[in-house]
């Protein structure tokens, strides 16, 4: 079946629910089992599941895995809602999904170090904007935006991402051939 | 692993608007609260924010870690913004002013020397800031413990999300409870195969490589059931034709009234802001 980068049919919507309720139970499973974590870096892994989800199915499916599973995690943790922080983990995931139709072999060296990329400029992207709109929402300054809230996203964010994407990518051709897709 | 959202019945006033109504006025609020920077207008919208808390009948125990984050994030980012750097962007703290406390620091070994002056000017947008924050993060505290899940689809259908998104929503929350069995079950087979996932040792990136025997299970199981979802929803010719849900939505006269003291509101406070060039910076002198 012929794939196109912005498709938005039955697919994609299974997907994109199962990416974003994956990535609120996961969240609140991490959390709860307290995973310890070095410093001042929390384990996040959960993090990696939208971007995932991107790569493996698209910009779109990764937008909605990041957004909405970004509220249903903070839904499950009771931390309330946060609109642009949903949106920075939806863009998060959205960057690695743009090289979606370009993925051929997912344990392939080339395809996973473009996911890598992508990642890496994922994250700066949603954190990015997520952090930059708490300038506007708070009101503080540049340098705290950076310091307080995009250092300590990016450095959890980018690690796991970097260490469980491939990992999920090279699982997923396992079953790849399976879907018949 | 039970999971599980925070909502209840509680009977309370603010459950009996319609829950699109609700959002509307959140985030008619949270666009109008941004506008300001003056404490007299900011307080107005704490005491909207936090009566919509206490209408709603919540108790500390239930909202306390939701209320400890906020007060964290915001402490820290007061702390460090306005009252240790003197920073403030679109509220402009005024450098200069009248001088609170001001002391000086000499630090050891180096012989650097800190001057801090802390001034009235800072303290007021320290203020500003922390019921600006306030009132946002309780304006959207109340939801999740107010509004049924299983809503959520049709709300978010009726404010005008497409029928697809608005599905992709329901759909996520109903699969929440099957994925949390899942990984229970995983985590409890990898248990017995000896993985202990409270006792990870190593380094960080040997930490979170040593999640993957939990991740990977419950994703590709995940996924081999959202391939029997999309053909079993193929079959039943999910997206031809308009969806209807199984919960209906009726607007009532009080949700109209909700929904036009919103855009009052709102209205009112785009006009205070860029027409009569109000609510900017503000301190008593």
């Amino acid at each position: 079946m012929k794939k196109t980068l912005w498709a938005f049919g039955t697919r994609e919507v299974v997907f994109a629910a199962i990416g974003a309720a994956l990535y609120g139970v996961l969240s609140y499973a991490t959390n709860l089992l307290q995973i310890p974590g070095a410093g001042n870096v929390s384990l996040r892994p959960a993090v990696a599941i939208p971007m995932f989800f991107g790569v493996a199915f698209g910009p779109i499916v990764g937008f909605l895995s990041g957004a909405i599973g970004n509220i249903l995690s903070d839904l499950l943790s009771g931390y309330g809602f946060w609109p642009w922080w949903d949106l920075g983990n939806g863009l998060m995931a959205l960057v690695p999904g743009l090289i979606y139709l370009s993925i051929k072999d997912f344990r392939s060296w080339g395809d996973l170090l473009k996911a890598e990329g992508m990642v890496i400029l994922g994250v700066v992207l949603g954190m990015g904007i997520a952090s930059l709109s708490e300038i506007w929402v708070s009101g503080i300054d540049l340098a705290t935006a950076i310091s307080l809230n995009f250092v300590p996203a990016f450095i959890t964010n980018v690690i796991n991402g970097l260490i469980l994407v491939p990992i999920l990518m090279v699982a997923y051709s396992a079953i790849v051939a399976r879907s018949g897709r | 692993m039970l999971v599980s959202f925070s909502y209840r019945p509680r009977h309370s006033f603010i459950e009996r608007f319609d829950p699109r109504a609700r959002w509307i006025m959140s985030l008619a609020l949270l666009f109008s609260i941004v506008l300001f920077w003056d404490i007299r207008y900011l307080s107005f919208f704490f005491l909207l924010s936090i009566s919509q808390v206490f209408l709603a009948r919540l108790t500390w125990q239930e909202t306390r870690r939701a209320w400890l984050f906020i007060l964290v994030l915001s402490t820290m980012m007061i702390l460090v913004n306005t009252i240790i750097t003197g920073g403030g962007t679109i509220g402009g703290v005024i450098s200069g002013g009248k001088t609170l406390l001001q002391f000086q620091i000499k630090i050891p070994l180096t012989g650097w020397i800190i001057h801090y002056v802390l001034t009235r000017e800072r303290v007021w947008f320290a203020l500003a800031q922390f019921l600006r924050i306030i009132s946002i993060g309780s304006l959207f505290l109340v939801i999740p413990f107010t509004m049924d899940p299983r809503k959520y689809g049709v709300t978010f259908r009726g404010i005008g999300l497409p029928d697809k998104l608005a599905f992709t929503m329901d759909l996520a929350f109903r699969f929440i409870p099957t994925l949390a069995r899942d990984f229970q079950i995983t985590l409890d087979a990898q248990r017995a195969r000896g993985y202990e996932v409270e006792k990870i040792e190593g380094n960080l990136f040997t930490r979170i490589r040593r999640m993957a025997p939990l991740f990977v299970p419950v994703t590709m199981n995940a996924i081999l059931a959202g391939e029997d979802i999309t053909n079993a929803m193929d079959l039943r010719c999910f997206g031809l034709k308009k969806r209807t849900w199984v919960e209906s939505l009726k607007y009532q006269g009080m949700d109209y009234v909700m929904i036009g003291v919103s855009v009052v509101i709102l209205v009112g406070s785009l006009l205070l802001r860029f027409v009569f060039n109000t609510g900017d910076f503000w301190f008593p002198v």
